[in-house]
C-alpha cells in the first residue's frame, strides 16, 4: 500500500469519526435547544410581568382585565398531585420490588415483568381515558364506598400486623407460664380496638359524597399507578445489584429472609432506591393528558389544602389547555406565560436528574465499585 | 424477640410483596377490563336497521334487496306509531285552545324522544345534519333512547340540604286519556320488530373516515395519522440514535465529554413530554417554519426528540451485548474500525436495537402532549404521504382526548371513544408484545 | 513468617501421629448424602462424619463439590432455586433437612465465612452487632462486650477499636475477612464453616487467618474448603478428598498427604491432575 492511499484512509477514518461525533452531539444537545427555545419564549413573560405575581399569587384570570398570572394555586395543583402519585407509587412500587427480586421464584417472576411493562406501555392518553369515563363517575357516584374500601384494603393488613408484633412483643417481657395467655388476651383486646376503629372509619368515609369525580385524588391514583412501572424497575435494579454475596452474608448469621432486606439489602441498595423515586417523580409532574382530562382544571387551592377531594390545576394541563387559545396571539403575555411554566418544569426536572445521578454516583464511590 | 415473631414478621413481610405485586396486577385488570370490553363494543355489537341503513347510504354496503327488505318489516312495525301520532294531531285539532297549548312542550319533547329513537318522520324533509337523518343505529344506544322516550327525568331540589335526587316519572302520565296513551305501551312492546337488531362485526371502523364528528363511521383517519406520525418519528430517530450508540460504545473513549452527553441524554430523558410539545411549536413551527401550519412532519420530529433517549439507550444495551471476542476476532484478521462496526457488530446487535425501538416506537403512537400544537387537529380527512409534510392530521391519542372532553355529544359516541383507545392500547401493546418476544429469543440465542 | 508456621505445624502434629479421632464424636454426620442442581448430581452420596473441636479440610479440584457440600451444612444452598439435597445430613443428632428443623436457628448454631470478604456497608460496630441485635440482645454494654470479645477472637481488635463507627468497608481485604469472622463468631456458632476463606487475600493476610484457624481450634468445630493443598496441611487435622462429586479419601491429613489409600488422592496431592 502507498503512503498516500493510506494517508487517504487515515484522513477518511478521521473524517467519519468526526461525523459519527457531530450527530451524537447534535443529538444530544437537542436538549440545549430545548432550553433555548423555551427559555427565550419565556423572558418576554417575565419581562412584561415580573416574577412576584407569578409566583406568589393565587388569582389566575389570563383573560381579564387586566389579565392576572398568578401560579401559585396551579404550582400547588402540581406539587399535590406529585406528592399523592409519590404516596401510591413508592410504597406499593418498592414493596413490588422487594418482593420481585428476592421473594417470588424465577417462574414466577417471568409472569410478574410482562404485567410492569404493560402497565408502563399503555400510552397516558389511555390512562386518562379510563380516570375520566371509568374512575371520575365511579367516584362521584360511589365515592364513600371507594374510600372505605381503599382504607380496608390498606389499614386492615397493616393493623393485623402491627396488633400480632405488638401483643409478641409485649407477652416477651411475661414470664414462660404467662406469656401464651397474656399474648392470646393481648390480641384480642388491640385486635378488637382495631377493628372498631376500622369500621368507625370505614362509616365516616362511606358517608363522603365527593361533588367531582375529577379531582386531585383520582389523578393522583392514576398517576401512582403510571409511575408504578417505573419505581418498581429502577429499584429492582438497584436491589439485584446489591449482589448475592452480601445476602448469604446476612443469611448465615441466622436472619430471617425480611432481616436480610430490611437490615442489609436495602440499606445497601437506598441510594438506587431513591433514584427510582425521583424517577417516579419526575413522570408524575411531567405528565398531561391524565391531569388534564380528570383533575377538574380549577385554579385554586383546596379548602383546606390537604383536601384530595378537590378539583385542582396543574402546570402542565394549563400550558395543555391554554396553548390553544393563546397560540393565535403569539407575543402576548398570555403565550408567554405558558413557556414561563415549561421553563420552571423544565428546570425541575433538570436539577431532579442531576440529584438522581448524583446520588447513584455517589453511592457508586461508596461501595467503592 | 421471640423466633416465633420473627417468623411471623418474615411471612408478614413476603406477604406485603406479594400483597403490592397484586394490586400492581389487579390494577392492569382493572384498567385493561373496561377498555376491552367496551373497546370491542366498537367493532362487534348488535346493529339496528339505522346502522345498516347508514351503511348502505353513505358506504354503499350491503345487498340492497335485504335493505330494502328490513327497511320495510321495520317501517311496518312502526307504522302504528305515526298512525297514533297522526290520530291525536287529529284530536289536538279538535281540542279548545287552552288544553291544547298545555300538550304543546310534552308533544314536542315527545317527537324530539321519537326521531331520536327512530330517525325523522317517513316523508317530512330530510334534515340537514346526519345525525338526524338516522335514529339510534346500535342496540344498546337504542335501549337508552328507548327509556329516555318512556320516561321523562326531573330534578327534585325540594330538599335543600342534599343533593338533588333525580326523579323518573312514566312519559305516558302526561298523555293519559288520548289517543298517544297506547304508543308508549306499543313501542315498548314491539322496540325490536322496530329496530330489528342483530349482531355485527364492524370490522370497517379501522378504517372508515368518520361522517357528522365521530357519530356514524369509523376512525380510519386517525389510525392513519397516528402511523404517519409514528413511522415519522422512527424516521429521524432510528439513524440518529444508532450512531450516537454507536460512537458512545465504539469510538469514544470515557472521559468528560462523554460523560457530558450522556448527562444531556439523562436530561433529554427526563424533560415532560409537553415542554417537548412547546419547543416543537417554538423551534419547528415559529422559529424555522417547516410548515406553515401544523403538520406531520413537525409532529414526527417532536416525537422523534422525545423517543431519542431511548433508543440511544437500547441501542447501547444491545451494542454492549455483543460478545467481545466477535469484534476481538474481526480486527485481529486485520478489518479496520467502521467495517468491523458494519460486518460484525451491527449485524449482530441488529435484533436488540429492534426491540428497543419497536418499544420506543408503542411510546411515539400512544403520546398526545407533544402532537398537540404541533400536528393535531380534531378533524380531517386521510392524508396523502406526500401531504403529510405540510398537512396537520387527525390522530388517535389527541381524537380520544378531543372526543371525550370536547365533543358535542360526548355520552352518544363513548362507543367511538373506546373503540379508540382499544386500538391505540391494542396497536402499543401488540408492538410490545412483539419486543418482548423477540427478547426472549435473543436471550435464548445468547444462552446458547 | 515461614519459620513460625513451620514451628506451629511442627507443635500441632507433635503429638501421636496417628490419634485415633474415630473415637471423637461427630458433629456433623452425613449419611448418603447428596445435592442435586436441578438434574445434575453436585454431591453424589457421601457419607463421613466431622468430629467436634477439630479442624477438617476439604480439597479437590474445582467443581467438585467440595463448596456445595460445605454450604449445605448450614442450608445456605436452600437460596439456590433449582437445588435440592438428598440423604441425610445430620447436626448434634438431628436432620437439619427435616421438615419442623427451623434454619434461621440452625444457621445461627452454625457460622460461616465465605470466599470473598462481605462485610455489610456498614460501621464495623454495625456489623458485629448485626447477629446478636438479630437475636434481640438491645443492652449496650452487653452489645460493647459482645463486639470486644468478637473482635479479640478473630485478633483484629488493636487495628479496629479508635474507629469502630467507619466504614467496613474502608478496611483492607484482610481485614475485611477477619472482620466477618469476628462478625460469625458473635453469634456464639458451634461450628465454624469456612468456604476458601483466603483465596481473595495475599499472602500476609492469608497467614494471618491460617494463625486465627489454629488458635479457635479446640472451641469450634471447624470447616474449610480449600483448593489450596499446603493449607489444608498447615491447618486442618483431618483432611477429606473429593473428586467429581465423590468423597474419595477421608482421614487423618498427615496420613493423606503422606501416605494416601487411593491412587486419585495421590495423583491429586502430587500435582498430577486439579
Amino acid at each position: 500500500m502507498s503512503a498516500n492511499t493510506s494517508r487517504l484512509k487515515r484522513f477518511g477514518a478521521l473524517l467519519g469519526q468526526s461525523l459519527l461525533f457531530l450527530v451524537t452531539s447534535l443529538s444530544t444537545l437537542t436538549v440545549f435547544f430545548i432550553f433555548y427555545f423555551i427559555a427565550r419564549d419565556a423572558v418576554p413573560f417575565f419581562k412584561l410581568e415580573g416574577f412576584r405575581e407569578f409566583f406568589t399569587s393565587s388569582s389566575w384570570y389570563p383573560t381579564g382585565h387586566p389579565a392576572e398570572f398568578g401560579a401559585r394555586a396551579i404550582f400547588f395543583g402540581t406539587g399535590i398531585v406529585t406528592l399523592g402519585a409519590v404516596v401510591v407509587a413508592v410504597p406499593l412500587g418498592v414493596s413490588a420490588a422487594v418482593c420481585l427480586s428476592d421473594v417470588l421464584p424465577f417462574n414466577v417472576r417471568q409472569v410478574v415483568k410482562p404485567v410492569i411493562e404493560i402497565l408502563a406501555a399503555i400510552p397516558s392518553v389511555a390512562y386518562g381515558f379510563f380516570a375520566l369515563v371509568v374512575f371520575a363517575p365511579l367516584l362521584q357516584n360511589k365515592g364513600g364506598a371507594v374510600l372505605a374500601i381503599g382504607a380496608w384494603l390498606i389499614l386492615a393488613p397493616v393493623l393485623a400486623l402491627l396488633v400480632v408484633v405488638v401483643s409478641d412483643l409485649t407477652a416477651d417481657r411475661f414470664s414462660d407460664l404467662m406469656r401464651h395467655k397474656v399474648r392470646w388476651i393481648l390480641i384480642l383486646l388491640l385486635g378488637g380496638a382495631a377493628l372498631a376503629g376500622m369500621i368507625a372509619l370505614g362509616r365516616h368515609l362511606n358517608s363522603i359524597e365527593i361533588i367531582s369525580g375529577a379531582n386531585a385524588l383520582n389523578v393522583a391514583v392514576i398517576l401512582g399507578i403510571m409511575a408504578l412501572p417505573t419505581v418498581v424497575s429502577v429499584s429492582e435494579d438497584a436491589l439485584q445489584a446489591t449482589g448475592r454475596e452480601l445476602r448469604e452474608g446476612s443469611y448465615a448469621l441466622g436472619a430471617t429472609r425480611a432481616e436480610t432486606i430490611l437490615k442489609t439489602v436495602i440499606p445497601a441498595s437506598i441510594s438506587g432506591i431513591l433514584a427510582a423515586v425521583i424517577l417516579g417523580i419526575m413522570r408524575a409532574i411531567g405528565e398531561t393528558m391524565v391531569v388534564w382530562m380528570a383533575s377538574g382544571n380549577a385554579a385554586r387551592i383546596p379548602e383546606p389544602w390537604y383536601n384530595m377531594l378537590e378539583p385542582v390545576r396543574t402546570l402542565t394541563a394549563t400550558i395543555a389547555g391554554d396553548m390553544g387559545e393563546a397560540d393565535h396571539v403569539t407575543g402576548s403575555a398570555r403565550f408567554h406565560v405558558l413557556f414561563a411554566m415549561a421553563l420552571c418544569l423544565l428546570a425541575f426536572s433538570f436539577i431532579m436528574n442531576l440529584v438522581s445521578e448524583g446520588i447513584v454516583r455517589h453511592s457508586r464511590k461508596k461501595l467503592g465499585k | 424477640m421471640r423466633l416465633e415473631t420473627r417468623r411471623l414478621l418474615d411471612r408478614a413481610f413476603s406477604g406485603l410483596g406479594v400483597i403490592a405485586i397484586g394490586v400492581m396486577a389487579l390494577a392492569l385488570i382493572v384498567i385493561l377490563t373496561p377498555i376491552i370490553v367496551k373497546g370491542s363494543g366498537a367493532f362487534v355489537f348488535r346493529s339496528t336497521v339505522e346502522h345498516r341503513k347508514v351503511m348502505f347510504d353513505q358506504w354503499d354496503r350491503g345487498n340492497p334487496q335485504r335493505i330494502e327488505a328490513d327497511k320495510a318489516a321495520a317501517a311496518e312495525a312502526r307504522q302504528p306509531v305515526y298512525d297514533m301520532l297522526s290520530a291525536f294531531d287529529a284530536e289536538l285539532k279538535a281540542m279548545p285552545r287552552k288544553e291544547r297549548s298545555l300538550y304543546k312542550k310534552p308533544l314536542r319533547e315527545l317527537e324530539k324522544a321519537l326521531a331520536e329513537l327512530l330517525g325523522p318522520v317517513p316523508g317530512e324533509h330530510t334534515p340537514v345534519l346526519i345525525r338526524q337523518q338516522y335514529g339510534a343505529t346500535r342496540w344498546d344506544r337504542a335501549k337508552i333512547k328507548l327509556d329516555e322516550l318512556l320516561y321523562t327525568e326531573d330534578w327534585d331540589y325540594s330538599n335543600p340540604d342534599a343533593l338533588g335526587v333525580l326523579v323518573k316519572t312514566p312519559r305516558v302520565e302526561q298523555f293519559r286519556g288520548t289517543a298517544l296513551e297506547p304508543l308508549f305501551a306499543y313501542i315498548k312492546e314491539n322496540i325490536s320488530a322496530m329496530m330489528r337488531p342483530r349482531w355485527t362485526f364492524y370490522w370497517q371502523f379501522l378504517f372508515d373516515t368518520s361522517k357528522d364528528s365521530h357519530i356514524f363511521g369509523g376512525i380510519g383517519p386517525e389510525v392513519l395519522g397516528t402511523i404517519y406520525l409514528t413511522l415519522g418519528a422512527m424516521i429521524f430517530a432510528i439513524p440518529m440514535g444508532v450512531i450516537a450508540a454507536i460512537y458512545l460504545c465504539e469510538y469514544s473513549r470515557e472521559g468528560r465529554v462523554v460523560s457530558f452527553l450522556r448527562i444531556c441524554i439523562s436530561t433529554l430523558a427526563g424533560v415532560p413530554s409537553i415542554v417537548f410539545g412547546l419547543f416543537g411549536l417554538a423551534f419547528f413551527l415559529n422559529t424555522i417554519h417547516i410548515s406553515n401550519s401544523k403538520s406531520v412532519l413537525a409532529g414526527s420530529l417532536t416525537l422523534s426528540l422525545l423517543i431519542l433517549p431511548t433508543v440511544i439507550r437500547a441501542s447501547e444495551e444491545a451494542i454492549l451485548a455483543v460478545p467481545h471476542s466477535y469484534k476481538e476476532a474481526a480486527l485481529s484478521l486485520g478489518s479496520g474500525r467502521w467495517h468491523t462496526v458494519m460486518t460484525v457488530i451491527l449485524p449482530a446487535a441488529l435484533p436488540g436495537i429492534l426491540t428497543g425501538t419497536v418499544i420506543s416506537m408503542g411510546r411515539a403512537a400512544g403520546e398526545t402532549a407533544p402532537i398537540i400544537f404541533t400536528a393535531a387537529v380534531s378533524v380531517g380527512r386521510p392524508l396523502m404521504p406526500l401531504e403529510a409534510l405540510s398537512q396537520p392530521t387527525p390522530a388517535l391519542p389527541w381524537n380520544i382526548y378531543n372526543l371525550s372532553t370536547e365533543h358535542e355529544a360526548v355520552d352518544e359516541i363513548r362507543h367511538v371513544q373506546f373503540g379508540m383507545v382499544f386500538t391505540l392500547v391494542a396497536l402499543v401493546l401488540l408492538l410490545n408484545l412483539f419486543a418482548i418476544v423477540m427478547r426472549a429469543r435473543i436471550s435464548k440465542k445468547l444462552r446458547g | 513468617m515461614n519459620e513460625v508456621i513451620q514451628m506451629k505445624r511442627a507443635s500441632r502434629f507433635a503429638g501421636p501421629e496417628e490419634e485415633d479421632y474415630s473415637t471423637r464424636a461427630a458433629h456433623v454426620k452425613t449419611e448418603e448424602f447428596s445435592v442435586f442442581y436441578g438434574g445434575f448430581e453436585a454431591v453424589k452420596k457421601v457419607t463421613c462424619s466431622f468430629p467436634e473441636s477439630l479442624v477438617t479440610a476439604i480439597i479437590g479440584p474445582s467443581g467438585c463439590g467440595k463448596s456445595t457440600l460445605l454450604r449445605a451444612i448450614n442450608r445456605m444452598n436452600d437460596l439456590i432455586p433449582s437445588c435440592r439435597p438428598g440423604g441425610k445430613m445430620i447436626f448434634s443428632g438431628e436432620d437439619i433437612y427435616c421438615k419442623n428443623i427451623d434454619v434461621v436457628s440452625l444457621r445461627m448454631r452454625v457460622g460461616m465465612v465465605f470466599q470473598k470478604p462481605n462485610v455489610f456497608p456498614k460501621s464495623i460496630y454495625d456489623n458485629i452487632a448485626y447477629g446478636p441485635r438479630l437475636q434481640g440482645i438491645r443492652n449496650r454494654s452487653q452489645l460493647d462486650e459482645i463486639v470486644e470479645s468478637s473482635l479479640k477472637q478473630a485478633a483484629i481488635w488493636d487495628e479496629v477499636k479508635d474507629r469502630m463507627t467507619s466504614n467496613a468497608l474502608g478496611m483492607s481485604g484482610g481485614q475485611q475477612q477477619r472482620l466477618c469472622l469476628a462478625r460469625a463468631l458473635a453469634v456464639k456458632p458451634e461450628i465454624l464453616l469456612m468456604d476458601e476463606p483466603t483465596s481473595a487475600l495475599d499472602p500476609k493476610a492469608t497467614t494471618k487467618i491460617e494463625d486465627l484457624i489454629g488458635q479457635l481450634r479446640g472451641q469450634y468445630t471447624i470447616i474449610i474448603v480449600t483448593h489450596n493443598m499446603q493449607q489444608a496441611a498447615r491447618v486442618s487435622d483431618l483432611t477429606a478428598f473429593m473428586y467429581e462429586g465423590n468423597l474419595v479419601e477421608f482421614g487423618p491429613t498427615r496420613k493423606l498427604f503422606t501416605r494416601p489409600r487411593e491412587k486419585q488422592t495421590e495423583d491429586y496431592i502430587t500435582g498430577r491432575f486439579g
